[in-house]
């Protein structure tokens, strides 16, 4: 006789999605929206996992009694004003997530005053995506093929941070793309703090990837506050946005749980994923004595190191 | 809760399968603070055993707070101890018989029906001070005069300073020997409410994310203690006769802070884990904060202390006590009084061990030199 279940999920359940609690949660969710292959895409279970120990070896140094009540998270980077130092990463074909897929993106980070970066990749058209944003929309451009054609594609959606994910071209090929270009250049990828340099004295920004806990204090030095420092690096916490900045970022990506959200409830989840990320990084802040953003710094972490046995 | 297992009759169940493993056992078959926890989560209502087991996020700094005590290591010293070692020690000019208290937890009612009115008599019956919670559910008055033994009182400051005032004065009045100030968790946020949703999906009201109150900014989180500033150690001052601690100490650059706004003790704690996720475990930044302090005050210290061997350790590292919060809560949720009062004896029990094996005849012969951290 089969035993009625009386606790615990229940398999499949979608549950509303102001039951969430934290974005790792919206994982679940995800999973139960796509088909399996879809989602091994954006899983963070599994081979293309993130790799959580760099968060563990972090620790924070909280300072205590100061008056955080006029908590302010706005962050200014190339000359606008952002609610939050949170942008949603470029995801690609986000059709494959939620039938109006970057429109629906777009409309979620509106709703959590964020930032969204338009994928190179995307299924709309950067100009409609644009034109029915409540927010600024950034754009991704391959690094790929010739420099005047990717050009001429950007500027039909006006003039905006261009992102610029790693491909084939080296700096003669990156200056010709920007040649009579009026808009910010982020260059996004894994590199050396010589190359870091070597962009921001070209006025370029720079974007880590990947091992953002490790290496954001090299970089943090090479971009020497000439050019906005971004890090993208599986922050699934409001806390490990807030060691990224404290290690040198002026802004995060936040690619998966987004993505996850999309999935699951469309705008709503992708609102409901950027707000708890704003929500934890706040209350975070308070906690560490650091009202805006300006006084976050490096004294906020201590990064541990474990002594061979 | 499996860590602590590791070793009790409990982890053996599945060797023996003829026996009942569904009685509660009786408290002289708890050898380690550890079992006691099984047995609580067996008597109590899963919201209260939450309530009482959970750390803040994701819960890593409730676990640092244990893993650090594997992670620096008493060195034995190999050499028979001849006399029983001397535990005695003064603490604001108070004898205590063990450098053990109790921390000031909340709510002891939803484990136990006479909540800290229990509490209070078995530490008393353990010879040991308890820091009565300013949450706690009887008031303090009555849990004060529950029993003979010396109880300090803690404080969430509240921006009124009457209200202050009004609730320190009273409890000096009734007896408080020491205030502690608590000064973090700020912000936190409890997430033990997903395992209560997925326990009980059928029971709507179980699976809202708590309400988040009091929020007078665009980020949605309660504005109710951001208002902190070290200016009300100096504000409350006047009022507080006895002496006063700061608690939630992290940093060297804060415990110096607080001296110089005239506290007179320094409180190393992390909450248990319950207030900034990621915080460092309390072992971890013990000696910095012990160095900042350099004997202008006592530091106490708190969060992970389960064992005897723990107390030594904290204490090697420069603690002058420490005092343990969840570990008498077990007790007194599975036994009551002599639950809470038990616990204490094993700490003290185990911590006169400790003390013989690492060859200190006394607390002053307790230093750096006996521990060895895995970390740097």
């Amino acid at each position: 006789m089969p035993v009625p279940r009386l606790i615990g999920e229940p398999p499949g359940r979608i549950a509303p999605v102001a039951e969430l609690i934290n974005t790792l949660e919206f994982e679940e969710m995800a999973k139960r929206s796509l088909p399996a292959a879809v989602f091994a895409g954006i899983a963070d279970s599994g081979p293309s996992g993130p790799d959580r120990d760099a968060f563990d070896r972090i620790a924070f140094r909280p300072r205590l009694m100061v008056n955080t009540t006029a908590l302010d998270l706005t962050t200014n980077l190339f000359g606008r004003e952002m609610f939050a130092p949170i942008i949603i990463a470029p995801v690609p074909q986000q059709n494959r997530l939620h039938a109006e897929g970057e429109l629906a993106m777009a409309r979620g980070a509106a709703a959590a005053r964020a930032v969204m970066i338009a994928p190179a990749d995307s299924t709309i058209p950067i100009g409609k995506i644009a034109a029915e944003s409540k927010a600024d929309i950034w754009i991704e451009v391959n690094a790929a093929g010739n420099p005047d054609a990717a050009r001429e594609k950007t500027l039909g959606a006006g003039a905006r941070p261009i992102f610029l994910s790693p491909g084939a071209w080296d700096w003669t090929a990156i200056d010709q793309f920007r040649k009579g270009l009026d808009a910010p250049l982020v260059l996004r990828g894994t590199f050396s703090a010589e190359t870091a340099k070597a962009a921001a004295d070209r006025g370029i920004a720079v974007a880590v990837s990947s091992r953002a806990m490790e290496v954001l204090p090299a970089m943090s030095e090479a971009v020497a506050g000439k050019v906005p420092l971004l890090a993208q690096g599986s922050f699934r916490r409001g806390a490990h946005v807030l060691m990224a900045l404290a290690l040198g970022a002026n802004a995060v990506l936040i690619g998966r749980p987004a993505a996850w959200g999309l999935a699951a409830y469309g705008p709503d989840g992708v609102q409901r994923v950027i707000e708890v990320l704003q929500t934890e990084l706040a209350r975070d802040m308070a906690m560490c004595g650091r009202p805006n953003m300006a006084s976050i710094d490096r004294s906020i972490v201590r990064v541990r190191q474990r002594r061979a046995v | 809760m499996a860590i602590g297992l590791a070793g009790s009759r409990f982890g053996r169940a599945q060797e023996d399968p003829v026996r009942d493993h569904s009685r509660v056992p009786s408290i002289s078959e708890l050898k380690t603070t550890f079992e006691f926890e099984a047995v609580a989560w067996a008597k109590l209502p899963r919201a209260a055993y939450d309530y009482m087991a959970y750390g803040a996020d994701g819960e890593v700094t409730l676990r640092r707070n244990r893993d650090v005590f594997d992670e620096v290591d008493l060195i034995p010293r190999g050499i028979q101890m001849a006399e029983a070692p001397k535990t005695e020690l003064k603490l604001f000019g108070a004898a205590m018989a063990y450098p053990v208290l109790v921390s000031p937890t909340a709510g002891h009612s939803q484990f136990f029906a006479e909540g800290e009115l229990a509490t209070h008599r078995g530490a008393t019956a353990a010879g040991a001070t308890m820091i009565v919670s300013n949450n706690s559910t009887y008031p303090f008055d009555k849990v004060a005069a529950a029993a003979k033994g010396p109880v300090w009182v803690q404080l969430y400051p509240k921006p009124q300073l009457d209200a202050n005032r009004a609730y320190l004065e009273s409890a000096q009045a009734a007896g408080a020997q020491a205030v502690v100030v608590t000064i973090d968790q700020q912000a936190s946020s409890y997430e033990r409410a997903l395992h209560d949703r997925n326990l009980s999906y059928s029971n709507p009201a179980m699976r809202r994310p708590p309400a988040r109150p009091g929020s007078t900014n665009p980020y949605r989180i309660s504005a109710s203690r951001l208002w902190y500033e070290w200016k009300l150690f100096d504000e409350i001052r006047p009022f507080v006769k006895v002496p006063m601690l700061a608690k939630g100490i992290l940093t060297a650059e804060d415990a110096k802070l607080a001296l110089d706004h005239g506290v007179d003790g320094i409180y190393v704690s992390n909450h248990g884990g319950r207030s900034l996720d990621y915080d460092p475990s309390t072992l971890e930044v013990l000696p910095e904060i012990v160095d900042a302090v350099n004997g202008r005050a006592p530091v106490l210290f708190d969060s992970g202390i389960r064992r005897g061997s723990d107390v030594l350790k904290a204490l090697a590292l420069g603690a002058s006590a420490v005092c343990c919060g969840r570990a008498p809560l077990w007790g007194l949720s599975a036994y009551g009084t002599a639950g809470v009062q038990r616990v204490l004896e094993i700490l003290q029990t185990e911590f006169v061990d400790a003390m013989r094996s690492a060859g200190c005849p006394s607390l002053e012969a307790i230093n750096r030199k006996i521990v060895a951290a895995q970390y740097s």
